[in-house]
């Protein structure tokens, strides 16, 4: 048509662009070998830098290019400072190809690192440049990192740095961790006034977002700090169990060194909270007398001292801690004043966002850390709603309420002697806290949602009686050289096969055993399997 | 240019080269159509041009004199049999009126104060240096004051027309880096953005969490707000329980509605603000780097490498229309007839007034509501020398509003609530004005394509609208192309230069130009320069 621009067809324009390409392919591979045999060689020269670069500058990512070109520049003696700056704004250019990589950052952090008259401001602002474009780029963070440590950037200057990056974007994890690293290098008390405006500027980010991630995650870590959990060492005599760490211990009875041999409750554990040896026959013949027994722990320089009195089989002694430090620490006057106060924002917020689960995560944290027998109620309610809100993620909440039903149960517990532990009908999913437990010899655990004993229930090792009634149990690893235990009841859940029961036949004054509602009842002969495999259960109901 | 005939004929003539046409002759040229484009003032854009100091001077002055009425001259012997003769009569005059400046630009020399850094903010009063009204006719080409003050809204179809058809590799755009208005007299920053809620420190998280709960379920367009549409927007806010502040934000800045638009427009209007969000920054808005003049003028010159021929002081006296009521040819100002197939001329029917005007002051955008009941509300835009408009130190405002009465009634008001003017007497920390134009000009919003019993194949372009954005302009010349070539496609994207095939085999630098190498054509060529374009 008349007029008409005439412009060159898509297969045109393909075939320039594949002749273009196939020219560069040629002159790539041409110049790599070229760099590679004279690496061969040994060769370092100006022409072999100037082989690799041109090279890298149409592909940074070339390691055994950049290692070549280490070589060649510390093999350079003269001008070294005029060669390593030409090499930085070499490597400005490299960076543009490919913002994130790998070679072009190392090689700036080793040329930087090597420079005799380093410009840390240019690196500086060079970061910027780069944090404004990709505020994530976390190889410029690595980098970043590296040159305020090098020029010594004051750590105040660097909190403003976060500040300036959180303010243009405040859903950036490595803004905000970043500030988890500085502040406590300023202020390494946590103290509150300081606190007070960073709680002001983290709120501000979740209630003008409140589904972003980034912030709520800042919050907890600023929340937690100062509250870590106290970790409680009892000890507990018995045929002999030790509460401790781990292994390198040491009995001492009477004054008389004992070599025994401690095992942890189930050979699956290396780790255990809880050691049993058997003393050697005859050590304690006459329960008439008074014993001391004591336990170092060697490794960490400490030991414990319980005395078995006249007439008695046990003895236990733990540590002074009180019920509300077992499982956190004892909060100071103003750090609840803050937690009342920020559990009043997030309250704030949960009424304008009643569904948003961030929000009743933390609620739930916040009252766990102020007062968590007081709250069990509204904890149970805000667990009940972040089950339906994010129904993806339903059994993780089901496992942490179950830790915290647990906890409750514990604390309420008048004293840590009681021997009956009853937790039934509070939808438990998980058992955990076992070794807070040793003493007990009457354990309800019915009409629950647990689907398996875990090793770790072997260390009840007082236990006599287990109630498990209406669960989901298929698994019972957990029932484990219990020597005392006589009494299973386990009546409907989901025992199914004959080996499932195998671990109860480490357990030898098994007297009792309910399995009524249970598959493996429907199987055939297997009545006389039970009595093979449980030869001193006297009672058993299928 | 030079005093040649131009061709007798042509596919498309288009006269005045403000925004729609420009478009229109880009999108014709663009398919291949013969496009002719005149503009009779001695610079492009009309009445959405950028001037300097000087230039606007001059034009100020050309509106001042009466506009002499144009000799009927005896054209019949360029009829052809049928044919009937349509005069074309200006009435530029009347789409701008009431014009006035200051005092200050009639004194002799007075020495004006200096706004300060950032005039409205009125922040430091450090760099206080003096700037004469001489000073600024010295250097009155570091101005380029639009006519009309409008801001391309980054998602709008001035944007997506610019990206589309590549016309936007002529120009350089800023990002307007606040939304502010005013308010208990005080001038607040508009939280919009999200990092800008998070900044905000005027706001409680409370607000924080409303406001953006609110506008990210306009986001939406949900159900609970279709039941809201039979109530106005001001309403509607208020029924959402957001507060005094977040209600002002809304319907003034966000919304930029008043108090008794409906609903459904309301939250249109608020949906578009959003869209338009964080595409090119935390502003909705874009600016031109040279003032707006110069978007008319990038689609001149799209239209000039596709052949369209430009002929600026030059003008069509009428129109020859035959017995189907088409018009067949034009006679131009020179008395040369040029047949073509379709006529597309601006308007300059005035219907309604909008008003704009310059004050001499980081780019902001500042929506003052009524100051009082019976006023208008007040479009405001601040503009630094980054976006080449103005003199380094100086700022330069626009001021825009739905007139009622006269442009100074309606404005002063504002301007001296403000800036620090010689009306004002108070010696505070307001900016103080160097200079001031206020004038009305038509608004273009009402003027259809077609009908006005005008041949079928003459379309009206209308002049500037009231509208912040530029969407009213590009679907009026969206519409004409189509009226005009239903077939093709409007502005597809122009090809890069080096894809584009010379005529090898034809030596001359226009071939395929119908023989005509008079240098009026210019195809394919990307070095042509617009002539108005400064620098």
């Amino acid at each position: 048509q008349h007029g008409r621009v005439k412009i060159k067809s898509t297969a045109q324009q393909e075939e320039e662009k594949r002749k273009e390409r196939e020219k560069k392919l040629k002159i790539y591979i041409a110049a790599r070998d070229a760099c590679f045999s004279k690496r061969k060689e040994g060769i370092c020269d100006d022409e072999a830098l100037q082989l690799t670069q041109q090279l890298l500058s149409s592909n940074p990512d070339f390691a055994t290019l950049w290692n070549y070109r280490r070589e060649i520049l510390m093999h350079l003696e003269d001008e070294v400072q005029k060669i390593y700056e030409a090499e930085l704004s070499f490597l400005e250019s490299c960076l543009k190809v490919n913002p994130k990589s790998y070679g072009s950052w190392h090689h700036r952090g080793w040329v930087s690192a090597r420079l005799p008259q380093p410009d840390w401001a240019r690196e500086l602002s060079l970061c910027d440049r780069c944090l404004s474009l990709d505020d994530r780029n976390f190889h410029c963070w690595d980098y970043r990192r590296m040159v305020v440590k090098m020029s010594g950037v004051p750590v105040d200057q660097e909190l403003g740095f976060t500040d300036h990056l959180i303010g243009s974007n405040f859903s950036n994890y490595s803004s905000w961790h970043y500030r988890s690293t500085l502040l406590p290098l300023l202020h390494p008390e946590s103290p509150e006034p300081l606190c007070l405006s960073e709680y002001e500027l983290v709120q501000n980010a979740f209630f003008t977002d409140p589904n972003d991630q980034s912030a709520w995650f800042y919050y907890r870590w600023l929340l937690g700090r100062g509250i870590t959990k106290l970790v409680t060492c009892g000890a507990l005599f018995l045929s002999l169990v030790f509460q401790a760490q781990s292994v390198g211990l040491l009995l001492v009875l009477d004054g008389q060194p004992q070599r025994v041999e401690w095992r942890s409750v189930h050979p699956r554990f290396k780790h255990s909270p809880v050691w049993i040896c058997d003393l050697p026959p005859g050590t304690i013949s006459d329960i008439t007398n008074e014993h001391n027994l004591t336990v170092h722990w060697t490794e960490k320089h400490t030991h414990r001292d319980c005395a078995l009195y006249t007439g008695r089989t046990e003895s236990y002694c733990r540590d002074s801690a009180t019920d509300q430090e077992l499982f956190r620490s004892e909060l100071s006057v103003e750090k609840t004043s803050v937690l009342q106060s920020e559990l009043q924002s997030c309250n704030q917020l949960q009424e304008l966002e009643p569904l948003n689960k961030w929000c009743l995560l933390t609620i739930i944290l916040l009252m766990r850390a102020l007062d968590p027998l007081g709250y069990e109620k509204e904890t149970l309610a805000h667990f009940q709603t972040l089950k339906e809100v994010d129904s993806m993620r339903s059994a993780y909440y089901s496992d942490l309420c179950s830790k915290f039903m647990i906890e409750n149960t514990i604390l309420k517990m008048e004293y840590a002697e009681v021997r009956v532990f009853s937790i039934s009908d509070k939808n438990l999913t998980t058992l955990c806290h076992l070794d807070q437990l040793l003493l007990v010899t009457h354990i309800n655990l019915s009409s629950n949602q647990l689907q398996r004993l875990p090793p770790q229930f072997a260390m009840l090792q007082c236990l006599e009686v287990l109630e498990a009634d209406n669960n989901n149990i298929e698994n019972l690893e957990g029932l484990f050289c219990l020597s005392k235990l006589e009494e299973i009841n386990l009546k409907n859940n989901n025992i199914s096969t004959l080996a499932d029961l195998q671990p109860l036949a480490s357990c030898p004054k098994i007297k009792r055993l309910d399995l009524r509602g249970n598959p493996v009842t429907q199987m055939a002969k297997i009545e006389a399997e039970l009595a093979e495999l449980l030869p001193s259960v006297t009672d058993i109901l299928l | 240019m030079a005093a040649e005939d131009l061709p007798s004929e042509f596919d498309v003539v288009i006269l005045g080269t403000g925004l729609a046409e420009s478009v229109v002759a880009a999108a014709c040229s663009r398919v291949g159509q013969r496009v002719l484009h005149l503009d009779r003032n001695s610079y492009y854009a009309a009445n959405w041009a950028s001037f300097t100091f000087n230039g606007l001077l001059t034009w100020i002055q050309q509106h001042h004199e009466e506009s002499q009425p144009e000799e009927v001259q005896d054209w019949s012997s360029l009829l052809e049999e049928g044919e009937e003769l349509i005069y074309l009569s200006y009435s530029d005059s009347t789409s701008i009126s009431n014009l006035q400046q200051t005092a200050d630009s009639e004194g002799v020399e007075p020495t004006a104060d200096l706004p300060r850094p950032s005039a409205i903010q009125g922040q430091s009063e450090a760099s206080r240096k003096k700037i004469s009204y001489a000073q600024l006719v010295k250097e009155g080409r570091q101005f380029n004051i639009d006519l009309v003050s409008k801001l391309m809204f980054s998602r709008g179809s001035l944007v997506d027309l610019l990206i589309k058809s590549n016309v936007s590799r002529y120009a350089e755009f800023k990002n307007v880096t606040r939304i502010l208005t005013y308010r208990h007299g005080n001038v607040e920053q508009v939280p919009c953005s999200r990092a800008d809620v998070f900044a905000s420190r005027q706001l409680s998280v409370v607000e924080k969490r409303k406001l953006m709960r609110f506008l990210t379920s306009c986001l939406e367009e949900t159900e609970e707000q279709q039941g809201e549409m039979n109530i106005v927007f001001s309403l509607f806010l208020c029924d959402q329980q957001l507060g005094d502040n977040l209600e002002h934000f809304l319907l003034h800045s966000i919304a930029m509605v008043t108090e008794d638009t409906p609903t459904e427009v309301g939250l249109a209007s608020t949906r578009h603000f959003l869209r338009c969000l964080g595409r090119y920054g935390n502003t909705p808005f874009l600016f031109p780097v040279y003032g707006l003049g110069e978007i008319p003028q990038c689609f001149c010159r799209m239209s000039a490498v596709f052949g369209g021929v430009y002929c600026l002081r030059h003008s069509v006296r009428c129109l020859l229309v035959d017995k189907d009521n088409r018009c067949k040819a034009v006679i131009d100002s020179r008395g040369q007839r040029i047949s073509c197939s379709h006529f597309v001329v601006d308007s300059s029917f005035s219907l309604m007034n909008f008003v704009s005007s310059c004050l001499p002051p980081q780019v902001s955008m500042v929506t003052v509501p009524p100051i009082a009941a019976g006023f208008p509300v007040v479009m405001m835009v601040e503009l630094c020398s980054s976006t080449m408009t103005c003199l380094p130190g100086t700022y330069l405002v626009h001021l825009t509003c739905q007139s009622v009465g006269s442009a100074f009634d309606d404005l002063s008001p504002v301007v001296t609530k403000m800036f620090h003017t010689p009306e004002t007497d108070d010696q505070e920390t307001r900016p103080s004005v160097l200079w001031c134009l206020y004038f009305n000009m038509a608004d273009g919003l009402d003027v259809e394509v077609e009908g006005h019993n005008l041949p079928s194949n003459v379309y009206l372009c209308s002049g500037p609208d009231g509208h912040l954005g530029h969407d009213h302009a590009i679907r009026q010349a969206q519409l004409i192309f189509q009226k005009i070539l239903p077939e093709e496609d409007f502005c597809p994207p122009a090809p890069n230069p080096e894809d584009v095939l010379y005529d090898g085999e034809s030596l001359l630098p226009t071939g395929g130009g119908g023989g005509d190498n008079s240098g009026w054509g210019e195809k394919g060529e990307e070095t042509k320069e617009n002539p108005q374009t400064e620098e």
